[in-house]
C-alpha cells in the first residue's frame, strides 16, 4: 500500500459488566486512551461470547454482560506506553496486538486536530 | 424432479362447478398434483369460454356465472407426465387435457445434488475502515455507499460494525446520547480479499472518505464455500481466495 505507515492494532476483550472506579470499564479505557493522546479508540459490543471464566456473556434481562472489544490503532511506541496502564485497569480480559499498515484519510472539510499524523513512522 | 431442458406442459380445461366425490374437480386435481409431487401447478379462472356443450360461459349471465372455465397448467418431466396422465384422464370426466412439448429455461429451485463445501485456505488482507455513522456520500450513509461500491467491484465480502463509543482524529467523541439528536456513533467496515483486490478496494474507499482511517493487516484465512458450478466459473476467471 503506498504512503501507508507501519502501526500497531490493539484489541482489548472485556465484559460490558466490568467496572472501574464506579463506571463501565470500557468508558474508563476510552477516557484513558484520550488522556494519553492515543490516536483513536473504538468500542464494539458483541452479541454473545465467552471467555476465561467460561460464563456465557449474553444479553440478560436485568444486567448487560455482553462482550466488549475495544480497538485501538497507534504507533508501537504509543501502544507500549498504553498497555501497562491498561493492565492495571483490567481485572480479567485479554489484549491482542497485531502489526498493521495504516492510511489516514483527511480531506478539505475535515478539521485536523493534531492526533492525525502521530502514528507515522 | 423437474430440471432445465425439455419438458411437457399439461393444460387441463374444466368447469368451475364440476364436482367429483362432493368436492370441486379443480380442487381435487390440484390436491392430486401436489400429492403426486408435481413441481408446480397453477389454476386460472377464465373470463369467458365455451366447450363441447356449445354454451358460452360468461359472468354477464347470472345463471351461468358459477359455471366459469378453469384452466390448470403444470410443467413436468416427460416421464413424470406419462406416469400421472392415466390418473388425470380418469379424474377429468368432463373437460379436456392437452399435453405439449416445452423447454424449461430456468427454475427457481434447481434440484441439484448437494455438493460438499469447498475449503479454500490462503493469504489475504484484512482491511478495516474507521469513520462515523453520520458521514454521508451523495445523500446516503457512507457505510451503505461503500458496501454497494465494494459489491459492485466484486469484492468477496464486507461487514459493517457499529461501535458503542469511540473517538478518532476528529477529536470529538462518538457516543449515543438520549439528548443528542444527531447520531454519530463510530462505524468500522471490515473487508477481506486478495492483496490485489484489497488495494483496488482501498483506492475506491479513499476516494469516498473525507475523514477516516484505513488499517491493513495480513491474515491467513480459511474459507468455506458452497461449491456450485457458478463459483467454479467465477474462480476460473479470477484467482480468488
Amino acid at each position: 500500500m503506498p504512503n501507508s505507515h507501519r502501526s500497531k492494532l490493539l484489541r482489548i476483550y472485556i465484559s460490558e459488566s466490568d467496572r472501574h472506579d464506579g463506571k463501565p470499564l470500557y468508558e474508563a479505557i476510552a477516557a484513558k486512551c484520550r488522556e494519553l493522546e492515543i490516536a483513536g479508540a473504538t468500542v464494539f459490543r458483541g452479541l454473545e461470547g465467552y471467555g476465561e471464566a467460561g460464563e456465557i456473556h449474553g444479553p440478560h434481562l436485568l444486567q448487560h454482560a455482553q462482550p466488549i472489544v475495544i480497538t485501538v490503532v497507534d504507533s508501537a511506541a504509543k501502544l507500549s506506553e498504553l498497555v501497562p496502564v491498561l493492565e492495571e485497569m483490567i481485572e480479567t480480559g485479554m489484549m491482542a496486538v497485531s502489526d498493521v499498515r495504516t492510511v489516514r484519510v483527511q480531506k478539505n472539510g475535515a478539521s485536523a486536530t493534531g492526533h492525525s499524523e502521530e502514528h507515522a513512522g | 424432479m423437474l430440471n432445465t431442458g425439455p419438458a411437457k406442459k399439461v393444460t387441463i380445461y374444466i368447469n368451475e362447478d364440476t364436482q367429483t366425490r362432493m368436492v370441486a374437480l379443480h380442487d381435487a386435481i390440484m390436491s392430486y398434483l401436489i400429492r403426486a409431487d408435481v413441481s408446480g401447478a397453477t389454476a386460472t379462472r377464465a373470463y369467458s369460454g365455451f366447450g363441447s356443450h356449445r354454451v358460452l360461459h360468461t359472468p354477464k349471465i347470472e345463471l351461468l356465472s358459477a359455471h366459469m372455465p378453469i384452466r390448470i397448467e403444470f410443467i413436468e418431466s416427460p416421464e413424470r407426465v406419462e406416469s400421472i396422465l392415466p390418473a388425470l384422464a380418469e379424474m377429468v370426466t368432463d373437460g379436456m387435457i392437452e399435453v405439449r412439448d416445452t423447454t424449461v429455461v430456468r427454475i427457481a429451485n434447481p434440484e441439484t445434488p448437494p455438493l460438499p463445501h469447498e475449503r479454500r485456505q490462503g493469504h489475504a488482507i484484512l482491511l478495516r475502515v474507521f469513520f462515523g455513522e453520520a458521514d454521508q456520500w451523495q445523500d446516503e450513509p457512507l457505510h451503505t455507499a461503500i458496501i454497494r461500491k465494494l459489491r459492485g467491484m466484486g469484492i468477496d465480502g464486507a461487514t459493517v460494525f457499529r461501535g458503542i463509543l469511540g473517538y478518532g482524529a476528529k477529536g470529538h467523541e462518538h457516543r449515543k446520547s438520549f439528548f443528542h439528536p444527531m447520531r454519530d456513533l463510530p462505524v468500522m467496515i471490515s473487508v477481506i480479499d486478495t492483496p490485489e483486490k484489497i488495494s483496488r478496494a482501498a483506492e475506491a474507499i479513499e476516494a469516498m472518505l473525507t475523514d477516516g482511517l484505513l488499517v491493513f493487516s495480513d491474515v491467513e484465512i480459511i474459507r468455506f464455500l458452497r461449491s456450485t458450478n457458478f463459483t467454479e466459473v467465477a474462480s476460473a476467471k479470477q484467482p480468488s481466495i
